[in-house]
Protein backbone atom coordinates (compact mmCIF):
# COMPACT_ATOMS: atom_id res chain seq x y z
CA UNK A 1 0.00 0.00 0.00
CA UNK A 2 2.96 2.52 0.93
CA UNK A 3 4.73 1.69 -2.68
CA UNK A 4 1.22 2.48 -4.26
CA UNK A 5 0.85 5.85 -2.45
CA UNK A 6 4.77 6.87 -3.65
CA UNK A 7 3.30 6.27 -7.09
CA UNK A 8 -0.26 7.62 -7.65
CA UNK A 9 0.48 8.22 -11.05
CA UNK A 10 1.31 4.46 -11.95
CA UNK A 11 -1.42 3.53 -9.87
CA UNK A 12 -3.37 5.71 -11.92
CA UNK A 13 -2.09 4.62 -15.48
CA UNK A 14 -3.00 0.87 -14.59
CA UNK A 15 -6.53 1.50 -13.35
CA UNK A 16 -7.06 2.79 -16.90
CA UNK A 17 -5.85 -0.29 -18.47
CA UNK A 18 -7.73 -2.45 -16.16
CA UNK A 19 -10.94 -0.09 -16.85
CA UNK A 20 -9.75 -1.73 -21.03
CA UNK A 21 -9.44 -4.74 -20.02
CA UNK A 22 -12.83 -5.17 -17.79
CA UNK A 23 -14.41 -3.23 -21.44
CA UNK A 24 -13.50 -6.00 -23.27
CA UNK A 25 -14.57 -8.89 -21.33
CA UNK A 26 -17.68 -7.37 -20.35
CA UNK A 27 -18.28 -6.76 -24.30
CA UNK A 28 -17.07 -10.45 -24.50
CA UNK A 29 -19.27 -11.93 -21.88
CA UNK A 30 -22.49 -13.39 -22.81
CA UNK A 31 -24.13 -15.83 -25.58
CA UNK A 32 -22.05 -14.31 -28.75
CA UNK A 33 -18.50 -13.98 -28.65
CA UNK A 34 -16.23 -11.73 -30.26
CA UNK A 35 -12.64 -11.82 -30.56
CA UNK A 36 -10.66 -8.36 -30.69
CA UNK A 37 -9.20 -8.51 -34.15
CA UNK A 38 -13.03 -9.36 -35.36
CA UNK A 39 -14.44 -6.47 -33.45
CA UNK A 40 -12.49 -3.87 -34.40
CA UNK A 41 -13.12 -5.38 -38.29
CA UNK A 42 -16.61 -5.61 -37.69
CA UNK A 43 -16.50 -1.95 -36.02
CA UNK A 44 -14.66 -0.06 -38.24
CA UNK A 45 -14.26 -2.54 -41.69
CA UNK A 46 -17.07 -4.75 -42.77
CA UNK A 47 -20.46 -5.68 -41.27
CA UNK A 48 -20.88 -8.48 -38.97
CA UNK A 49 -23.73 -9.62 -37.45
CA UNK A 50 -22.93 -11.04 -34.43
CA UNK A 51 -20.35 -7.57 -33.93
CA UNK A 52 -23.72 -5.39 -34.91
CA UNK A 53 -25.68 -7.11 -32.17
CA UNK A 54 -22.98 -6.41 -29.68
CA UNK A 55 -22.71 -3.01 -30.60
CA UNK A 56 -26.26 -2.65 -30.43
CA UNK A 57 -26.98 -4.47 -26.81
CA UNK A 58 -23.75 -4.80 -25.10
CA UNK A 59 -21.78 -1.48 -25.68
CA UNK A 60 -24.65 0.82 -24.62
CA UNK A 61 -25.07 -0.97 -21.43
CA UNK A 62 -21.56 -1.44 -20.45
CA UNK A 63 -20.70 2.20 -20.94
CA UNK A 64 -23.73 3.31 -19.09
CA UNK A 65 -22.50 1.03 -16.50
CA UNK A 66 -19.24 2.53 -16.50
CA UNK A 67 -20.63 6.04 -16.87
CA UNK A 68 -22.53 5.79 -13.39
CA UNK A 69 -19.91 3.91 -11.62
CA UNK A 70 -18.04 6.60 -12.10
CA UNK A 71 -20.17 9.63 -11.70
CA UNK A 72 -21.58 7.45 -8.50
CA UNK A 73 -18.23 7.09 -7.11
CA UNK A 74 -17.34 10.69 -7.51
CA UNK A 75 -20.47 12.02 -6.02
CA UNK A 76 -19.60 10.07 -2.86
CA UNK A 77 -16.28 11.30 -2.80
CA UNK A 78 -17.39 14.97 -3.61
CA UNK A 79 -20.35 14.91 -0.61
CA UNK A 80 -17.53 13.54 1.62
CA UNK A 81 -15.39 16.51 1.15
CA UNK A 82 -17.98 19.20 1.22
CA UNK A 83 -19.89 17.72 4.20
CA UNK A 84 -16.50 16.29 6.03
CA UNK A 85 -18.38 13.71 6.69
CA UNK A 86 -16.89 9.91 5.75
CA UNK A 87 -20.14 8.42 5.93
CA UNK A 88 -21.63 10.97 3.35
CA UNK A 89 -23.05 9.16 0.48
CA UNK A 90 -25.75 10.13 -1.62
CA UNK A 91 -27.84 6.72 -1.20
CA UNK A 92 -27.80 7.17 2.78
CA UNK A 93 -28.02 10.90 3.08
CA UNK A 94 -31.46 10.94 0.60
CA UNK A 95 -30.10 12.67 -2.32
CA UNK A 96 -30.31 10.03 -4.62
CA UNK A 97 -34.17 9.30 -3.45
CA UNK A 98 -34.78 13.04 -3.82
CA UNK A 99 -33.68 12.40 -7.72
CA UNK A 100 -35.66 8.85 -7.83
CA UNK A 101 -39.05 10.48 -7.40
CA UNK A 102 -38.73 12.93 -9.23
CA UNK A 103 -37.82 10.33 -12.11
CA UNK A 104 -40.31 7.77 -11.00
CA UNK A 105 -43.13 10.57 -10.85
CA UNK A 106 -42.03 12.06 -14.60
CA UNK A 107 -42.00 8.47 -15.76
CA UNK A 108 -45.53 8.02 -14.90
CA UNK A 109 -46.67 11.54 -15.72
CA UNK A 110 -44.54 12.82 -18.49
CA UNK A 111 -42.77 10.02 -20.16
CA UNK A 112 -42.50 12.65 -23.38
CA UNK A 113 -39.89 14.77 -21.36
CA UNK A 114 -36.86 11.49 -21.68
CA UNK A 115 -34.33 13.86 -22.40
CA UNK A 116 -34.61 16.38 -19.49
CA UNK A 117 -35.37 13.80 -17.90
CA UNK A 118 -32.08 14.28 -16.32
CA UNK A 119 -32.27 18.10 -15.54
CA UNK A 120 -35.85 17.23 -13.96
CA UNK A 121 -34.05 14.46 -11.65
CA UNK A 122 -31.49 16.56 -10.63
CA UNK A 123 -34.25 19.33 -9.52
CA UNK A 124 -35.30 16.52 -7.05
CA UNK A 125 -31.81 15.71 -5.82
CA UNK A 126 -30.95 19.35 -5.06
CA UNK A 127 -34.23 20.31 -3.10
CA UNK A 128 -33.16 17.09 -1.27
CA UNK A 129 -29.72 18.06 -0.41
CA UNK A 130 -31.00 21.81 0.54
CA UNK A 131 -33.26 20.51 2.63
CA UNK A 132 -30.35 18.05 4.47
CA UNK A 133 -28.66 21.53 4.66
CA UNK A 134 -30.98 24.05 5.53
CA UNK A 135 -32.13 21.20 8.37
CA UNK A 136 -29.03 20.73 9.47
CA UNK A 137 -27.30 24.12 9.44
CA UNK A 138 -27.72 25.50 13.53
CA UNK A 139 -24.40 27.83 13.70
CA UNK A 140 -22.23 25.69 11.46
CA UNK A 141 -22.61 22.13 9.71
CA UNK A 142 -22.88 19.20 12.58
CA UNK A 143 -21.82 15.94 11.17
CA UNK A 144 -23.81 13.84 12.78
CA UNK A 145 -26.77 15.53 12.44
CA UNK A 146 -26.58 16.60 8.87
CA UNK A 147 -26.56 11.85 8.80
CA UNK A 148 -29.39 12.36 10.98
CA UNK A 149 -31.49 14.51 8.73
CA UNK A 150 -29.94 13.05 5.53
CA UNK A 151 -31.59 9.26 6.52
CA UNK A 152 -34.49 11.09 8.08
CA UNK A 153 -35.05 12.36 4.63
CA UNK A 154 -34.12 9.63 2.78
CA UNK A 155 -36.21 7.43 4.70
CA UNK A 156 -39.27 9.60 4.38
CA UNK A 157 -39.00 10.05 0.28
CA UNK A 158 -38.37 6.03 0.15
CA UNK A 159 -41.66 5.74 1.70
CA UNK A 160 -43.59 8.42 -0.34
CA UNK A 161 -42.04 6.64 -3.28
CA UNK A 162 -43.30 3.17 -2.18
CA UNK A 163 -46.29 4.83 -1.94
CA UNK A 164 -46.70 5.96 -5.65
CA UNK A 165 -45.35 2.83 -6.55
CA UNK A 166 -47.91 0.96 -4.72
CA UNK A 167 -50.90 2.86 -6.22
CA UNK A 168 -49.60 3.49 -9.54
CA UNK A 169 -48.77 -0.03 -10.14
CA UNK A 170 -46.37 1.01 -12.97
CA UNK A 171 -43.31 -0.71 -13.22
CA UNK A 172 -41.16 -0.17 -10.47
CA UNK A 173 -38.33 2.23 -10.76
CA UNK A 174 -36.38 1.38 -7.58
CA UNK A 175 -34.53 -1.76 -8.53
CA UNK A 176 -31.08 -1.07 -9.29
CA UNK A 177 -30.51 -3.43 -12.32
CA UNK A 178 -28.68 -2.37 -15.14
CA UNK A 179 -31.08 -3.99 -17.69
CA UNK A 180 -31.67 -2.45 -21.11
CA UNK A 181 -29.66 0.39 -22.62
CA UNK A 182 -29.88 1.73 -25.80
CA UNK A 183 -27.13 4.05 -27.28
CA UNK A 184 -29.73 7.08 -26.26
CA UNK A 185 -29.15 6.60 -22.72
CA UNK A 186 -24.96 6.47 -23.47
CA UNK A 187 -25.52 9.76 -25.17
CA UNK A 188 -27.53 11.17 -22.77
CA UNK A 189 -25.17 10.39 -19.77
CA UNK A 190 -22.33 11.62 -21.67
CA UNK A 191 -24.14 15.12 -22.60
CA UNK A 192 -24.69 15.77 -18.70
CA UNK A 193 -21.62 14.07 -17.30
CA UNK A 194 -18.88 14.98 -19.53
CA UNK A 195 -19.39 18.78 -18.51
CA UNK A 196 -19.53 17.89 -15.26
CA UNK A 197 -16.29 15.90 -15.40
CA UNK A 198 -14.13 19.02 -17.05
CA UNK A 199 -15.30 21.43 -14.19
CA UNK A 200 -14.03 18.98 -11.83
CA UNK A 201 -10.51 18.81 -13.13
CA UNK A 202 -10.08 22.69 -11.68
CA UNK A 203 -12.04 22.21 -8.35
CA UNK A 204 -9.24 19.50 -7.00
CA UNK A 205 -7.18 22.49 -5.38
CA UNK A 206 -11.03 23.43 -3.21
CA UNK A 207 -11.32 19.82 -2.59
CA UNK A 208 -7.83 19.69 -1.12
CA UNK A 209 -8.32 23.30 1.19
CA UNK A 210 -11.92 21.51 2.08
CA UNK A 211 -9.82 19.82 4.50
CA UNK A 212 -9.16 22.61 6.93
CA UNK A 213 -11.80 23.79 8.96
CA UNK A 214 -14.42 26.56 7.92
CA UNK A 215 -13.40 29.31 10.37
CA UNK A 216 -9.47 28.28 9.73
CA UNK A 217 -10.61 29.02 5.86
CA UNK A 218 -12.44 32.36 6.18
CA UNK A 219 -9.16 33.37 8.73
CA UNK A 220 -6.95 32.21 5.48
CA UNK A 221 -8.93 34.39 3.25
CA UNK A 222 -10.82 31.54 1.00
CA UNK A 223 -14.59 31.91 0.40
CA UNK A 224 -15.86 28.66 2.27
CA UNK A 225 -19.45 29.05 0.85
CA UNK A 226 -18.58 29.46 -2.82
CA UNK A 227 -16.24 26.40 -2.90
CA UNK A 228 -19.00 24.68 -1.17
CA UNK A 229 -21.80 25.47 -3.44
CA UNK A 230 -19.68 24.34 -6.25
CA UNK A 231 -18.68 21.29 -4.99
CA UNK A 232 -22.47 20.41 -4.18
CA UNK A 233 -24.05 21.15 -7.17
CA UNK A 234 -21.56 19.09 -8.86
CA UNK A 235 -21.63 15.84 -6.71
CA UNK A 236 -25.90 16.43 -6.82
CA UNK A 237 -25.61 16.60 -10.05
CA UNK A 238 -23.29 13.35 -10.96
CA UNK A 239 -25.72 11.41 -8.44
CA UNK A 240 -29.10 12.68 -10.09
CA UNK A 241 -28.05 11.87 -13.78
CA UNK A 242 -27.48 8.60 -12.56
CA UNK A 243 -30.42 8.24 -10.75
CA UNK A 244 -32.31 9.57 -14.14
CA UNK A 245 -30.97 6.61 -16.44
CA UNK A 246 -29.93 3.59 -14.06
CA UNK A 247 -32.01 4.24 -11.22
CA UNK A 248 -30.84 4.33 -7.58
CA UNK A 249 -27.68 2.71 -6.64
CA UNK A 250 -26.23 2.47 -3.65
CA UNK A 251 -22.80 1.75 -1.78
CA UNK A 252 -20.95 2.52 -4.46
CA UNK A 253 -20.37 6.21 -3.52
CA UNK A 254 -19.30 4.76 0.00
CA UNK A 255 -16.75 1.51 -0.92
CA UNK A 256 -15.07 3.04 -4.23
CA UNK A 257 -13.84 6.54 -2.42
CA UNK A 258 -12.67 5.17 0.44
CA UNK A 259 -10.66 2.22 -1.67
CA UNK A 260 -9.40 5.28 -3.79
CA UNK A 261 -8.41 7.10 -0.51
CA UNK A 262 -6.12 4.23 0.64
CA UNK A 263 -4.70 3.73 -2.52
CA UNK A 264 -3.87 7.05 -3.71
CA UNK A 265 -4.00 9.34 -0.06
CA UNK A 266 -5.83 12.43 0.13
CA UNK A 267 -4.68 14.79 -3.32
CA UNK A 268 -7.67 15.31 -5.04
CA UNK A 269 -6.05 15.81 -8.07
CA UNK A 270 -5.20 11.94 -7.94
CA UNK A 271 -7.97 11.27 -5.68
CA UNK A 272 -10.65 12.45 -8.35
CA UNK A 273 -9.30 10.49 -11.26
CA UNK A 274 -8.79 7.21 -9.28
CA UNK A 275 -12.23 7.28 -7.51
CA UNK A 276 -13.49 7.90 -10.65
CA UNK A 277 -11.86 4.91 -12.82
CA UNK A 278 -12.32 2.63 -10.00
CA UNK A 279 -15.86 3.62 -9.63
CA UNK A 280 -16.74 2.95 -13.30
CA UNK A 281 -14.25 -0.23 -12.82
CA UNK A 282 -16.10 -2.43 -9.97
CA UNK A 283 -19.49 -1.71 -11.20
CA UNK A 284 -18.65 -2.94 -14.55
CA UNK A 285 -16.85 -5.75 -12.81
CA UNK A 286 -19.97 -6.54 -10.63
CA UNK A 287 -22.76 -6.00 -14.00
CA UNK A 288 -20.51 -8.47 -15.90
CA UNK A 289 -20.18 -11.32 -12.98
CA UNK A 290 -24.02 -10.49 -12.14
CA UNK A 291 -24.61 -11.71 -15.79
CA UNK A 292 -22.36 -14.80 -15.86
CA UNK A 293 -23.15 -15.92 -12.52
CA UNK A 294 -26.18 -17.90 -13.06
CA UNK A 295 -27.12 -17.32 -16.36
CA UNK A 296 -29.64 -16.73 -17.92
CA UNK A 297 -30.96 -15.01 -14.78
CA UNK A 298 -29.15 -11.71 -13.96
CA UNK A 299 -28.03 -10.65 -10.70
CA UNK A 300 -28.07 -6.66 -10.09
CA UNK A 301 -24.77 -4.84 -9.92
CA UNK A 302 -25.86 -3.41 -6.49
CA UNK A 303 -26.18 -6.47 -4.97
CA UNK A 304 -22.94 -7.91 -6.16
CA UNK A 305 -21.16 -5.26 -5.60
CA UNK A 306 -23.09 -5.07 -1.79
CA UNK A 307 -21.81 -8.69 -1.06
CA UNK A 308 -18.66 -8.52 -2.21
CA UNK A 309 -18.00 -5.17 -1.28
CA UNK A 310 -19.28 -5.10 2.17
CA UNK A 311 -16.87 -7.70 3.87
CA UNK A 312 -13.99 -6.32 1.56
CA UNK A 313 -14.62 -2.50 2.94
CA UNK A 314 -14.49 -3.96 6.61
CA UNK A 315 -11.32 -5.63 6.38
CA UNK A 316 -9.48 -2.64 4.26
CA UNK A 317 -10.74 -0.16 7.13
CA UNK A 318 -9.54 -2.68 9.58
CA UNK A 319 -6.12 -2.36 8.08
CA UNK A 320 -5.91 1.09 7.46
CA UNK A 321 -5.29 3.46 10.32
CA UNK A 322 -7.53 6.69 8.49
CA UNK A 323 -10.54 6.74 10.72
CA UNK A 324 -8.96 5.68 13.94
CA UNK A 325 -8.69 9.16 15.78
CA UNK B 1 -7.02 47.87 16.24
CA UNK B 2 -9.97 49.78 17.52
CA UNK B 3 -13.40 48.42 18.83
CA UNK B 4 -15.96 51.58 18.80
CA UNK B 5 -19.42 50.99 20.12
CA UNK B 6 -19.16 47.10 19.53
CA UNK B 7 -23.02 45.68 20.35
CA UNK B 8 -23.35 41.77 19.54
CA UNK B 9 -26.35 39.52 20.29
CA UNK B 10 -26.59 36.00 20.19
CA UNK B 11 -30.61 34.97 18.99
CA UNK B 12 -31.92 38.34 19.41
CA UNK B 13 -30.59 38.28 23.30
CA UNK B 14 -28.24 41.04 23.54
CA UNK B 15 -24.85 39.89 24.82
CA UNK B 16 -22.10 42.76 23.96
CA UNK B 17 -23.86 46.33 24.23
CA UNK B 18 -21.68 49.44 23.38
CA UNK B 19 -18.35 48.03 23.82
CA UNK B 20 -15.11 50.45 23.23
CA UNK B 21 -10.96 49.29 23.10
CA UNK B 22 -8.24 50.15 21.77
CA UNK B 23 -5.63 47.29 21.39
CA UNK B 24 -2.31 49.18 21.85
CA UNK B 25 0.40 48.30 18.65
CA UNK B 26 3.03 45.94 18.70
CA UNK B 27 1.96 44.25 22.22
CA UNK B 28 0.12 41.46 24.07
CA UNK B 29 -3.59 42.19 25.29
CA UNK B 30 -4.97 39.13 27.22
CA UNK B 31 -8.58 39.03 27.59
CA UNK B 32 -9.24 37.12 30.45
CA UNK B 33 -12.75 36.88 32.47
CA UNK B 34 -15.13 33.52 33.43
CA UNK B 35 -16.80 30.86 31.17
CA UNK B 36 -19.43 32.85 29.16
CA UNK B 37 -18.10 36.40 29.57
CA UNK B 38 -17.63 36.84 26.14
CA UNK B 39 -14.55 36.84 26.17
CA UNK B 40 -14.16 33.90 23.40
CA UNK B 41 -16.91 35.80 22.05
CA UNK B 42 -14.97 39.13 21.43
CA UNK B 43 -12.49 37.59 19.45
CA UNK B 44 -14.58 36.22 17.38
CA UNK B 45 -15.78 39.19 16.37
CA UNK B 46 -12.44 40.52 16.17
CA UNK B 47 -11.37 37.89 13.30
CA UNK B 48 -14.41 38.18 11.43
CA UNK B 49 -16.07 35.35 12.20
CA UNK B 50 -19.24 37.24 13.88
CA UNK B 51 -20.66 39.93 12.08
CA UNK B 52 -21.40 42.43 14.91
CA UNK B 53 -25.17 44.10 14.77
CA UNK B 54 -23.84 47.63 15.91
CA UNK B 55 -20.76 49.17 16.11
CA UNK B 56 -16.95 48.60 14.58
CA UNK B 57 -13.74 47.44 14.82
CA UNK B 58 -11.20 49.13 12.93
CA UNK B 59 -7.81 48.52 11.65
CA UNK B 60 -5.77 51.06 9.94
CA UNK B 61 -9.28 53.51 10.41
CA UNK B 62 -11.14 50.85 8.41
CA UNK B 63 -13.92 49.07 9.35
CA UNK B 64 -12.87 45.33 9.18
CA UNK B 65 -15.96 44.81 7.50
CA UNK B 66 -14.93 46.64 4.74
CA UNK B 67 -11.86 44.83 3.60
CA UNK B 68 -11.52 42.25 1.21
CA UNK B 69 -11.77 38.58 2.56
CA UNK B 70 -8.21 37.90 1.41
CA UNK B 71 -6.84 41.39 2.19
CA UNK B 72 -8.39 40.75 6.10
CA UNK B 73 -6.76 37.73 5.90
CA UNK B 74 -3.50 39.67 5.14
CA UNK B 75 -3.91 41.64 8.26
CA UNK B 76 -5.24 38.94 10.93
CA UNK B 77 -4.36 35.86 11.43
CA UNK B 78 -6.11 33.80 14.27
CA UNK B 79 -5.14 30.24 15.98
CA UNK B 80 -8.49 28.70 17.61
CA UNK B 81 -7.95 26.39 20.74
CA UNK B 82 -8.52 23.15 18.94
CA UNK B 83 -8.13 22.97 14.92
CA UNK B 84 -9.24 19.65 13.21
CA UNK B 85 -7.77 18.87 9.66
CA UNK B 86 -9.58 15.89 8.30
CA UNK B 87 -6.48 14.06 6.36
CA UNK B 88 -3.07 13.45 6.63
CA UNK B 89 -1.06 16.43 5.44
CA UNK B 90 1.75 17.28 6.22
CA UNK B 91 3.01 20.04 8.19
CA UNK B 92 4.97 21.79 5.59
CA UNK B 93 1.45 21.68 3.72
CA UNK B 94 -0.14 22.66 6.57
CA UNK B 95 2.22 25.97 7.05
CA UNK B 96 2.02 26.73 3.67
CA UNK B 97 -1.77 27.41 3.49
CA UNK B 98 -0.82 30.46 5.53
CA UNK B 99 0.22 31.67 2.10
CA UNK B 100 -3.29 31.62 0.37
CA UNK B 101 -4.16 34.79 0.97
CA UNK B 102 -1.42 35.89 -1.70
CA UNK B 103 -1.99 33.45 -4.32
CA UNK B 104 -4.96 33.44 -6.78
CA UNK B 105 -7.01 30.05 -6.82
CA UNK B 106 -4.75 28.38 -9.32
CA UNK B 107 -1.31 30.26 -8.22
CA UNK B 108 1.26 27.67 -7.35
CA UNK B 109 3.83 28.89 -4.17
CA UNK B 110 6.44 31.33 -5.30
CA UNK B 111 10.36 30.47 -4.06
CA UNK B 112 9.18 33.59 -1.63
CA UNK B 113 6.67 31.72 -0.24
CA UNK B 114 8.57 28.90 0.19
CA UNK B 115 11.12 31.28 1.89
CA UNK B 116 8.22 32.91 4.49
CA UNK B 117 7.29 28.88 5.04
CA UNK B 118 11.09 27.64 5.78
CA UNK B 119 10.80 31.12 8.48
CA UNK B 120 7.66 30.09 9.90
CA UNK B 121 8.69 26.79 10.47
CA UNK B 122 12.05 28.05 11.91
CA UNK B 123 10.63 30.32 14.22
CA UNK B 124 8.09 27.82 15.52
CA UNK B 125 10.74 25.14 16.81
CA UNK B 126 8.87 22.51 13.87
CA UNK B 127 12.00 22.58 10.78
CA UNK B 128 12.40 18.89 11.80
CA UNK B 129 8.76 17.85 11.73
CA UNK B 130 8.30 19.48 8.50
CA UNK B 131 7.39 16.19 6.51
CA UNK B 132 5.95 14.40 9.64
CA UNK B 133 2.12 14.57 9.08
CA UNK B 134 0.28 16.81 11.42
CA UNK B 135 -1.66 13.96 13.04
CA UNK B 136 1.76 12.11 14.12
CA UNK B 137 2.74 15.04 16.36
CA UNK B 138 1.90 15.66 19.72
CA UNK B 139 -0.67 18.19 20.60
CA UNK B 140 1.72 21.32 21.55
CA UNK B 141 3.80 20.62 18.57
CA UNK B 142 0.10 20.56 16.49
CA UNK B 143 -0.96 23.92 18.27
CA UNK B 144 2.71 25.16 16.59
CA UNK B 145 1.84 24.32 13.53
CA UNK B 146 -0.90 25.86 13.44
CA UNK B 147 0.70 29.32 14.77
CA UNK B 148 3.36 28.84 12.18
CA UNK B 149 1.03 28.65 9.35
CA UNK B 150 -0.89 32.00 10.95
CA UNK B 151 2.96 33.01 10.88
CA UNK B 152 3.47 32.11 6.91
CA UNK B 153 0.13 34.37 6.63
CA UNK B 154 2.68 37.98 7.54
CA UNK B 155 0.26 39.86 9.48
CA UNK B 156 0.35 42.83 11.73
CA UNK B 157 -2.30 41.03 13.84
CA UNK B 158 -2.43 37.31 15.40
CA UNK B 159 -5.24 36.58 17.43
CA UNK B 160 -5.20 33.33 19.37
CA UNK B 161 -8.12 31.86 21.42
CA UNK B 162 -7.06 29.97 24.49
CA UNK B 163 -3.83 28.34 22.55
CA UNK B 164 -3.03 26.31 25.67
CA UNK B 165 -6.14 24.70 26.74
CA UNK B 166 -5.29 21.53 25.70
CA UNK B 167 -1.51 21.54 26.45
CA UNK B 168 0.08 20.24 29.50
CA UNK B 169 2.17 22.22 31.48
CA UNK B 170 5.53 22.53 29.63
CA UNK B 171 4.01 23.03 26.59
CA UNK B 172 1.84 25.79 27.87
CA UNK B 173 4.85 27.58 29.17
CA UNK B 174 6.62 26.96 26.15
CA UNK B 175 4.13 28.17 23.40
CA UNK B 176 3.44 31.28 26.09
CA UNK B 177 7.39 32.10 25.06
CA UNK B 178 7.06 31.35 21.94
CA UNK B 179 4.61 33.99 21.75
CA UNK B 180 6.52 36.76 22.96
CA UNK B 181 9.49 36.20 21.23
CA UNK B 182 7.24 36.60 18.35
CA UNK B 183 5.72 39.71 19.62
CA UNK B 184 9.22 40.99 20.12
CA UNK B 185 11.53 40.28 17.93
CA UNK B 186 8.64 40.33 14.69
CA UNK B 187 6.97 43.05 16.27
CA UNK B 188 3.65 41.52 15.92
CA UNK B 189 0.55 42.88 18.03
CA UNK B 190 -1.27 40.01 19.70
CA UNK B 191 -4.15 39.53 21.04
CA UNK B 192 -5.11 36.41 23.22
CA UNK B 193 -7.74 34.73 25.66
CA UNK B 194 -6.11 32.69 28.21
CA UNK B 195 -7.62 30.70 31.11
CA UNK B 196 -4.63 31.14 33.57
CA UNK B 197 -4.51 34.71 35.25
CA UNK B 198 -0.49 34.10 36.43
CA UNK B 199 0.10 33.24 32.89
CA UNK B 200 -1.78 36.50 31.64
CA UNK B 201 0.16 38.47 33.92
CA UNK B 202 3.37 36.89 33.51
CA UNK B 203 2.86 36.76 29.54
CA UNK B 204 0.80 39.95 28.13
CA UNK B 205 1.84 43.55 28.26
CA UNK B 206 -1.83 44.53 28.75
CA UNK B 207 -4.90 42.36 30.31
CA UNK B 208 -8.87 42.78 29.83
CA UNK B 209 -11.21 41.22 32.22
CA UNK B 210 -14.58 41.02 30.51
CA UNK B 211 -17.31 39.30 32.55
CA UNK B 212 -21.10 39.50 31.07
CA UNK B 213 -20.12 41.24 27.89
CA UNK B 214 -18.79 44.33 29.96
CA UNK B 215 -15.23 45.02 30.68
CA UNK B 216 -14.27 45.11 34.06
CA UNK B 217 -10.94 46.38 33.97
CA UNK B 218 -8.27 47.05 31.27
CA UNK B 219 -4.87 47.86 31.70
CA UNK B 220 -1.10 47.22 32.33
CA UNK B 221 -0.76 43.43 33.02
CA UNK B 222 1.23 43.84 36.03
CA UNK B 223 -1.05 45.94 37.76
CA UNK B 224 -4.42 45.83 37.06
CA UNK B 225 -4.69 41.72 38.76
CA UNK B 226 -5.84 42.87 42.27
CA UNK B 227 -8.35 40.43 44.68
CA UNK B 228 -11.30 42.68 43.82
CA UNK B 229 -10.83 42.54 40.38
CA UNK B 230 -10.78 38.64 40.63
CA UNK B 231 -14.04 38.71 43.13
CA UNK B 232 -15.74 40.89 40.50
CA UNK B 233 -14.87 38.96 37.60
CA UNK B 234 -14.73 35.26 38.99
CA UNK B 235 -16.88 35.39 42.22
CA UNK B 236 -14.64 33.76 44.03
CA UNK B 237 -12.16 34.79 46.80
CA UNK B 238 -8.44 34.47 45.95
CA UNK B 239 -5.08 35.02 47.67
CA UNK B 240 -2.45 37.20 46.01
CA UNK B 241 0.76 38.01 46.90
CA UNK B 242 3.58 39.70 45.26
CA UNK B 243 6.45 37.17 43.41
CA UNK B 244 9.63 38.47 41.63
CA UNK B 245 8.43 42.36 41.84
CA UNK B 246 4.62 41.06 40.03
CA UNK B 247 1.28 40.16 41.34
CA UNK B 248 0.56 36.23 42.02
CA UNK B 249 -2.59 34.74 42.34
CA UNK B 250 -2.63 31.58 44.31
CA UNK B 251 -5.26 29.88 41.88
CA UNK B 252 -5.50 26.58 44.99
Amino acid sequence: MKTIKKHPFIFIASLVVLLGITFFIAINTGTIKVSFIQLLKGLFVEYNKDVASVYQIRFPRVIVTMLVGCALALSGLLFQVVLKNPLADPGIIGISAGAQIVSLLVGIFLPELYTIKPILTCLGGLIAFFLIYSLSWKSGLKTTRIILVGVAIHYTITAMISFIESISSSISSSTSSVILYTWNDVQLLIIYILPILIILCFLTKACDLLVLEDRTLLSLGINVNLYRFMISLLAVLLCSVSVAIAGVLSFVGLLVPHLAHLFVGNKHSYLLPACGLLGAIILLMADTVGRVIIAPYEIAPAILMALIGGPLFIVLLKRSSMHES
Amino acid sequence: MKVKNLSFSYNQKPFIENLNIEFKENQITTIIGSNGSGKSTLLMLLSRLYKPQEGNIEIDVQNIWNYKIKDFAKKVAVVHQKNQIYGDQDVKTIVGYGRLPYLHYAQKLTQEDYEIIDWALEVTNLKEYQNRTLKSLSGGQQQRVWIAMALAQKTPYLLLDEPTTYLDIRYQLELLRLLKEINQKYKITIIMVLHDINQAIQYSDNIIAMKKGRIIVEGKAKEVITSEVIREVYRIDLKMTQLSKQPYVFTV
